[in-house]
């Protein structure tokens, strides 16, 4: 009794040990990062480095603004991701209910199609799509990353999460419904779109996941440092000659980390569906 | 992935209702199939005719040359690395991805104190974006960075962590695994915690230890999720690019390079817009063909699939 009880609690150390370490292995890049963005230049590039600062400096966060206009390039980031998301939702809950509830004629070729769009790599197509943002005069504007990434991924990616939210909902609405005299466009607005509301806020969620990460297109469309988004503006802190701006960079990765984490710790439940959404299965 | 329900359901529904149904139900569609089709179907086709082309950026002209670019491929002797390297990443990052998962699936599974404290934490890497987690990395592995201060208080001396060959390679591998392990984990996690009770209970009774439960229940009733999983780390093995650009930019030469940093190398550093939308073909083909075969092989592998 007492040896079973024992390999138990090694047992459960261990489990605690492993643990930690994954943890840390998670943590500690985020943790170096912020220690690095308060040292003083000096510090931050002497060896062996020091952990913890030895005296807090806040002067690589003032460079940050100082450089780049980050404020106005954290906005930027914003409104991209807030009309990407909005975009995807006007074309995708559509479309999601339609492929799961209404079913036209073809409806299972059609999300065929929206399905490879999960395959389509962006830089297999980033080629044509610069140049087609070049003859619509897109180039240096926000438009393609709003509407080429709606378009071709979140929107696709978001049908398929709302297809399969409707499929779960039950079919007797519909048909009681219909009963009751309510119009196919009723039905729709009033009984199956406001059950799906736990979807859509995934369906947000991966949208702005998304848009908020993008860095090649961006690097591509964009060029000057007034229209640019925070992934492309952290790579910018970099001196031609002395190479990267160590704090400076620390400081800016640090406060575009920042926001995202607030999100996740109020909004935890949202944010892990919705970024799992993309790989549920019915 | 229920198709074949989808459109026999259809069938089996009485006629006299279906009035209105398809116009309505395209209705709907538009605006998803008239936007993927005007940006996703011309910019496919678009980047094919590309591909059969040789494109003077500085003119604008563009001169038919048939199969050259794919030929140049061929011949091309960076190929020789960059190809090899590509499928270093898609293995290892597929596999060991898929893996690695799977075990941290199973250790955050048990019952524990605090270990949703530790489920969220592995989940926050995701939250950060690419390019911040690249330029952590960048700035860890930088020489006399943290790593070379770890290793050297153990007596090891600074590798070359970012001059090309295997460590490269691994080290970029192990950047891109950390960073969205966490998405993995919690699919995996909720496939976990739907295993039914009574199954598992019935396994018990039956005399099997927790390593027979998890290889005889446990993994076929979870392997849907398991595949889903294996499907998304092949997929996103593709596009390993921040890494790549922002700590090496493919060098030394093209020693740590990968087909997709080629694709954005040839057609906007170097301006070989032809050449670079072969790769991009390549590229998409490749993806495609390896989605399909693991897609045929999900019958032999993963259970109960209809349901």
């Amino acid at each position: 009794m007492k040896t079973t009880k024992q390999t138990k609690h090694i047992k459960r150390t261990l489990n605690y040990l492993f643990l930690c370490l994954v943890a840390l292995v998670a943590l500690a890049p985020i943790l170096w990062m912020i220690s690095a963005s308060l040292k003083s230049p000096n510090e931050i590039l002497r060896y062996p480095p020091t952990i913890i600062p030895e005296d807090i400096k806040w002067e690589n966060y003032q460079a940050v603004f100082e450089l780049q206009p980050f404020t106005q390039q954290f906005i930027n980031s914003v409104v991209i991701m807030a009309l990407v998301a909005v975009l995807t939702i006007l074309m995708s809950v559509p479309a999601g209910y339609a492929l799961a509830r209404v079913k036209p004629v073809a409806s299972g070729a059609i999300f065929l199609v929206l399905l490879s769009a999960m395959f389509i790599p962006p830089e297999a197509t980033i080629i044509p799509l610069f140049q087609y943002a070049a003859k619509l005069g897109w180039v240096d504007t926000h438009y393609p990353l709003v509407v080429f990434t709606a378009v071709l991924v979140t929107a696709p990616i978001a049908t398929f999460v709302m297809r399969q939210a409707f499929l779960t909902l039950p079919a007797e609405f519909e048909e009681a419904a219909t009963i009751d005299g309510s119009s196919r466009l009723r039905t729709m607005l009033q009984i199956y779109f406001p059950l799906a509301r736990p979807s859509l806020a995934s369906v947000v969620v991966l949208s702005c996941w998304y848009s908020w990460n993008q860095f090649l297109e961006p690097l591509i469309y964009l060029r000057s440092p007034e229209k640019l988004t925070v992934p492309v503006a952290l790579t910018h802190y970099e001196d031609p000659l002395a190479g990267p701006l160590w704090g400076a960079q620390m400081a800016a990765t640090t406060l575009s980390i920042i926001p995202v984490l607030l999100v996740f710790f109020f909004a935890q439940r949202h944010v892990v569906s919705g970024l799992t959404a993309g790989g549920l299965k019915s | 992935m229920t198709t074949e329900t989808a459109t026999s359901s259809v069938r089996r529904r009485p006629p006299g209702r279906d009035t209105g149904r398809s116009p309505f139900g395209y209705a709907l569609l538009a605006p998803q199939m008239i936007g993927f089709t005007a940006v996703g179907a011309v910019a496919i086709i678009w980047v094919i005719w590309l591909s059969f082309h040789h494109v003077n950026a500085l003119a604008g002209t563009q001169e038919f040359v048939g199969l050259d670019n794919y030929g140049r491929i061929l011949t091309d002797p960076s190929m020789i690395t960059v190809l090899p390297n590509t499928f270093f990443f898609v293995c290892v990052l597929s596999i060991a991805g898929t893996v690695a998962a799977l075990l941290l699936a199973l250790l955050l599974n048990q019952t524990l104190r605090g270990i949703t404290v530790f489920r969220s934490i592995i989940f926050i890497p995701a939250l950060v974006t690419m390019v911040a987690w690249a330029l952590v990395w960048s700035f860890i592995v930088q020489p006399e960075g943290l790593l070379d201060a770890l290793l050297g208080s153990v007596g090891i001396d600074g590798l070359p962590w970012l001059r090309g060959g295997w460590l490269t390679l691994v080290i970029f591998a192990v950047i891109q695994l950390t960073k969205n392990i966490g998405i993995n984990v919690v699919i995996l996690l909720g496939a976990l915690q739907s295993v039914p009770q009574e199954l598992l209970e019935a396994g018990r009774i039956d005399g099997a230890g927790p390593p027979r439960l998890i290889r005889s229940v446990v993994l076929p009733q979870i392997s849907p999720a398991i595949l889903m999983v294996f499907m998304l780390t092949v997929v996103g093995s593709f596009k390993v690019f921040e890494i790549i650009l922002l700590l090496t930019e493919g060098g030394p030469g093209v020693q740590s390079s990968v087909l997709s940093f080629e694709v954005y190398k040839q057609g906007f550093l170097l301006n070989d817009i032809g050449y670079a939308s072969a790769l991009a073909v390549l590229l998409f083909v490749l993806i495609l063909l390896l989605t399909a075969v693991i897609w045929q092989a999900r019958k032999r592998v993963v259970f109960h699939e209809d349901d």
